[in-house]
């Protein structure tokens, strides 16, 4: 219980390695997961350290394995994640792994670099066969056109012109040359633009479409191709149009000069592509089956690799010492683990799952000071409740509950549990406190009566609408002429006793329902925060106990506790006396609490029936008290720090001499606790030269508590209004899901022809879907961060600092766990 | 007014700017660069900084110019993440970024060409960022108005080439001067588009603009002495919207010798420091390192206002800055120039 209710003792300890051995030993502490280690050699930076050698070695090799598993995953091979837990490798087997995991490396490079050239060896041929196929239209258009031409030789001498030129281009040498390639299609526009400037016009461009897509070596993205084919006059020209090619990254192929020599190469070119086909699928699953064996071992080697190299980061932290010979780790350790770390550095393989308890809505807030009273325990129980208080609903409740079963049956599923949707994640880590949530808020349903709005009538109503008639109160005429009428629980048979579990079901017919309600609910969250705040009061004793101030307990917890009571207290006592005394005889001289309670502080009332003989008296005493703790709890420690601090030296000496009679050590020690508890100086302990002295600066202490007593008693004002937030968060839950039910399903029900029966189906779909987004999700997230907010502020003000700083252990399970989480993909 | 909407379009790459200029390089990182023994040692550093794992993704062993080229390649990232998401006018803004470095592919190719070398040799050696379609085709050009009329008639960098164009034969010399035409016309245009949008963007980019166009105006003049570059051919190549303009251009046009631009120089108080003598413990800093210096300084102004692009453009010169930063130290760390390893110009102090 100890340790559940406080954080683990820790220490620091000292181990000393034999370098021979800190591998080992360090391996073994990461699987055991207990102790975080600090660095002892701050100043070097990370490529001076010792290791550094071989975390380049590990970082290699990780960059191999990232190679491994993105090629692995390209080619569409599941990796079994299986849920091997290997130990890191030792040293000397490194070396066996790296040296695998080079060969598969180069293997694999080798193996991709052929398939690569064979692909683009096959794009180029298929781009060949293409351009050639296309470039044939191109020619057997021209010819088509030629007949056209004859149409004009009425015009001889035109024609007779460009034969001219023809032949005077021949004279001139110069050459009729072809140019065919294929291009990308965005660029073709741009192409044609710049060959047009550049050849100022010498050039004839006929390009058409490839109608597949061609798949690009760079980019691996399907891409459309254009067939172009350039006819040039002159070798200067051509020369420029081979440039501007290249600088469009134009694939040119050789233009044929003949029909005989295009076929030959389409001949040609058929067989290359089929043997290429043949090729290429053999490298594939060369590919595929090296692929597979390193996929069968890539999990182990990623987590091997991941291990080691956390033990060489840590060992970097270690300092080696004078002689070389060991190695000095600093480490933080809980002290009962201390065994398990002695029996683990000794032996070995010994395994031990131990972890201090800690609560997620707490860690939160903040992690516990050192040995401070830990909230969790508590909020475990507390949390839930109040939360249900908010979300009180049966079937809201079990939905909740039942959801959240679910998850945690379920909850070693990998699926589940990998998964990396954020929101998703959060419900999941929850899945324990949501069981909790939603079983208390069928709890807090069955206490309020309240099931989707509807009440249940488990053990039969406690009221009677009979008695009112056999009595003769009413007649059949009253129910004909009037809406509402009243039940008198005076008349004898209308209310025969309360029902046995919570509210009664009749309430829920009743018109003034929310005005009962209210009451009630307003009341009880009154009297639940007053319960809460004063547990929380209660609970810091602990805290001033451990810590050994026991004047604590008199200056601060005493008047907190006496001003939170005799002020709300009695508002609780109140109530509970006004529930309890007065009844349905008497219920109209019953008096009004809150103006009593204003009374109070007004010190009159005497005009007043008072609710029990001697009230006035009573109420006097305690607002006095109240009044007087408001100064105790403000001057109250400073003036005894300051008391204790200056009339230190006469006590010392006497303490002094005390001491110099009893030198055992272990007497020493007992008396510094027993001088501890009374609140002892620190500047008598720091004569005996093992500890400082603590700076005492009156203004300081002063200022801090007068801050502490301005935020207490305002607090206690504020924060018992706050627990009001429970009956309005109750409230505006039963209200929603009542307005769901009026608006939606009774609309379903009203109708009463067979046709209501098919109308049911979607007007339930409708009612669930709403049921669950608002009043579940919405509703349930708003309960859910008030009664954070409860906790948070009004609860563990009261005694939490929450200024700790959590203990983070070296430990192999903390390592990310799956391929998605690290950055090799 | 254009502060109260400029959120709706540009505040994301802003904040996006604003959170990769965190990851410029600090003191203590080059600190921890400059003790490096070994380009492995480099790595592992800068493995902790923003690069991450950039150089420990390849497989071949490690040199200044993979340093380089990876430095490159992750600035092009940055800014075509940026590019892509940008909306006018910041785009604009940003296109008038890369044409700088397209201007400077040009001429970079046009002397290849001149050189006989191969088109692809060149090619890799160009800056990615001013990359554009037809670069490769450069070459081909005789003159000045082949290379505007034939080539770059369709892409960006026409709009600069109205007062270049001329039927001259392009050698290394008219290259050079083509250089200097296209730079003038490019940062006018720029200053005049800075000085449109107005705003924050005026005052911050204006004071970097005038800069830039004055020290070229000096690099310009310090460079033509001892060639056959005329004074008066100087003056046509000074870019006119910088602070020299105009009797400080008028005085350096006419100037014979490096005092008497130091004379001009002194003028101007911004720029008489870079002019004096350097101090003996300062090191010996060449000028162009103390204009980069004044270049880092001025640019890191832009990240004291919101609301403007200036921090684009100073987010890629001070990462261009970085990445000389960085291939200095690694040249220094390979040559086993440690004495020398401290002339890297620090960003963000």
């Amino acid at each position: 219980m100890c340790s559940l209710l406080r954080g683990e003792e820790m220490c620091l300890a000292q181990l000393f390695l034999q370098s021979g051995s800190a591998y080992d030993c360090i391996s073994e502490l990461g699987e055991l997961g207990l102790v975080e280690f600090r660095d002892l050699n701050p100043s070097v930076t990370t490529f001076q350290r010792k290791h550094v050698n071989e975390i380049k070695k590990c970082e290699e090799m990780e960059r191999i394995l990232g190679y491994l598993l993105r090629e692995v995953k390209k080619a569409d091979i599941s990796l079994p994640e299986r849920d091997v837990n290997p130990v890191a490798p030792l040293p000397k087997h490194i070396m066996s792994i790296m040296e695998q995991l080079q060969r598969l490396e180069v293997e694999l490079g080798e193996v991709t670099r052929n398939k690569d050239k064979l692909q683009r060896n096959l794009l180029e041929l298929t781009e060949y066969t293409h351009m050639l196929r296309i470039t044939r239209t191109f020619v057997q258009r021209s010819v088509e056109r030629e007949p056209l031409q004859a149409q004009y030789e009425e015009f001889p001498f035109l024609e007779k012109d460009t034969m001219l030129e023809y032949s005077s281009m021949q004279r001139l040498g110069a050459k009729l040359g072809f140019i065919s390639g294929l291009i990308q299609r965005t660029k073709i526009q741009a192409f044609e633009r710049m060959l047009w400037r550049v050849c100022k016009g010498y050039t004839i461009l006929s390009y058409a479409e490839v109608e597949e897509y061609l798949e690009d070596p760079d980019t691996g993205e399907p891409s459309k191709r254009v067939v172009f084919l350039i006819s040039y006059w002159g070798d200067q020209i051509g020369q420029k149009v081979k440039k501007i090619c290249d600088c469009y990254h134009c694939h040119v192929y050789p233009y044929p000069s003949s029909n005989e020599e295009r076929n030959d190469v389409v001949e040609g070119l058929r067989t290359r592509i089929q043997d290429l086909h043949t090729v290429l699928h053999r490298t594939e699953d060369y590919l595929k089956q090296v692929l597979m064996k390193a996929s069968e071992s890539v999990y182990t080697w990623v987590i091997q690799v991941k291990k080691m190299k956390a033990i060489y980061y840590i060992l970097n932290l270690c300092s080696l010492d004078v002689t070389n010979k060991c190695l000095i780790a600093e480490v933080w350790c809980p002290v009962d683990d201390i065994p398990t770390l002695q029996r683990a550095l000794e032996e070995g393989s010994r395994k031990s799952g131990s972890t201090v308890p800690s609560f997620n809505i707490v860690d939160a807030y903040g992690v516990g000071n050192y040995r401070e009273v830990n909230p969790a325990p508590f909020t475990i129980i507390t949390f839930p409740f109040l939360f249900a208080v908010m979300f009180g609903d049966l079937g809201h409740g079990a939905i909740m509950a039942l959801f959240a079963l679910w998850m945690v049956l379920y909850e070693n599923n990998r699926k589940l549990k990998n998964t990396r949707n954020e929101i998703w994640n959060t419900f999941f880590e929850g899945r324990y406190i949501i069981l909790m949530m939603g079983l208390f808020s069928i709890y807090t349903g069955l206490i309020y009566n309240d099931c989707f709005s509807k009440s249940l009538n488990i053990f039969g109503s406690g009221w009677s609408v009979k008695a009112m008639f056999t009595e003769g109160v009413w007649k059949i005429a009253d129910i004909r002429g009037n809406r509402f009428l009243t039940l008198d629980p005076n008349v004898t048979g209308v209310f025969t006793g309360p029902y046995p579990l919570g509210i009664d079901p009749i309430w829920n017919l009743a018109s003034n329902r929310l005005t009962f309600l209210n009451s009630y609910k307003m009341k009880m969250s009154v009297i639940l925060g007053i319960i809460h705040m004063s547990f929380g009061v209660i609970l810091s004793t602990y805290n001033h106990l451990h810590f050994k101030k026991k004047y604590n307990l008199y200056l601060v917890f005493l008047p907190e506790l006496l001003f939170l009571l005799c002020l709300f207290g009695y508002l609780a006592f109140m109530i509970i006396y006004k529930w309890l005394v007065f009844t349905a005889k008497d219920s109209r001289l019953a008096p009004s609490i809150l103006i009593h309670f204003i009374n109070m502080f007004l010190m009159q009332g005497d005009g007043m029936q008072p609710l029990y003989p001697g009230q006035t008296g009573l109420q006097k005493f305690l607002v006095v008290i109240a009044v007087l703790s408001v100064p105790v709890l403000l001057l109250g420690k400073p003036v005894y720090l300051y008391w204790l601090h200056n009339g230190s030296n006469r006590i010392g000496m006497y303490r002094g001499y005390e001491r110099v009679r009893r030198n055992s050590e272990e007497e020493l020690y007992l008396m510094r606790a027993h001088d501890m508890e009374e609140g002892s100086d620190h500047s008598d302990l720091s004569t005996s030269g093992e500890r400082p002295t603590e700076e005492f600066d009156f203004g300081d202490e002063f200022l801090h508590q007068a801050i502490h007593t301005i935020e207490y008693c305002l607090g206690c004002v504020s924060n018992t209004a706050s627990y009001l937030r429970l009956w309005a968060l109750s409230l505006a839950h039963a209200q929603l899901s009542e307005v769901l039910w009026a608006m939606v399903m009774r609309v379903g029900l009203r109708m009463d022809t067979t046709l209501g029966v098919l109308f049911l189906v979607p007007v339930f779909c409708l009612f669930a879907v709403l049921t669950v987004s608002i009043l579940l999700v919405m509703e349930g997230l708003s309960a859910f961060l008030h009664a954070l907010r409860l906790h948070w502020v009004e609860f563990q003000n009261k005694f939490y600092s929450g200024t700790g700083v959590k203990l983070c252990p070296f430990s192999f399970s903390l390592l990310p766990s799956s391929f998605e989480h690290d950055c090799l993909l | 007014m254009a502060e109260l909407s400029f959120n709706k379009d540009h505040g994301y790459l802003e904040g996006l700017v604003r959170g990769m200029k965190a990851g410029i390089l600090t003191d203590t990182d080059y600190h921890n660069l400059a003790q490096c023994d070994t380009l492995d040692d480099m790595k592992l550093h800068l493995q902790s900084t923003d690069y991450g794992k950039m150089l420990s993704s390849s497989e071949e062993d490690l040199t200044v110019s993979l340093v380089d080229s990876k430095l490159r390649e992750n600035l092009v990232t940055e800014f075509s993440c940026l590019r892509s998401n940008a909306l006018p006018p910041l785009s604009t803004f940003l296109d008038y970024i890369t044409y700088s470095y397209m201007i400077d592919n040009v001429v970079m190719l046009i002397t290849g060409a001149l050189k006989q070398r191969d088109v692809a040799e060149v090619l890799p050696r160009c800056h990615p960022l001013g990359a554009f379609d037809p670069m490769a085709a450069v070459g081909i050009a005789r003159t000045p108005t082949e290379l505007y009329s034939a080539i770059l008639v369709d892409t960006p960098l026409a709009q600069f080439f109205q007062e270049a164009v001329s039927d001259t034969n392009l050698d290394e010399m008219e290259a050079e001067i083509l250089r200097s035409k296209l730079f003038k016309a490019y940062l006018e245009s720029f200053h005049s588009f800075c000085k449109s949008l107005g705003g924050a963007t005026r005052d911050t980019m204006c004071p970097v603009l005038e800069f830039e166009a004055d020290r070229r105006a000096f690099i310009i003049t310090v460079n033509s002495f001892g060639t056959d570059l005329s004074g008066a051919d100087r003056s046509v190549l000074y870019p006119s919207c910088g602070k020299l303009y105009p009797e400080g251009l008028q005085l350096l046009a006419r100037a014979e010798d490096h005092e008497q631009v130091k004379a001009v120089a002194d003028c101007y108080p911004g720029y008489k420091i870079m002019f004096d003598d350097p101090e003996p413990e300062s090191g010996c800093k060449t000028l162009e390192g103390r204009f980069f210096e004044q270049e880092v300084k001025l640019n890191t102004l832009a990240f004291l206002q919101q609301f403007h692009f200036g921090v684009f453009y100073s987010y890629i010169k001070l990462k261009e800055q970085e990445s000389r930063n960085i291939v200095w130290i690694a040249e220094c760390v390979t040559q086993r120039q440690k004495s020398k390893i401290h002339n890297y110009i620090p960003i963000f102090k």
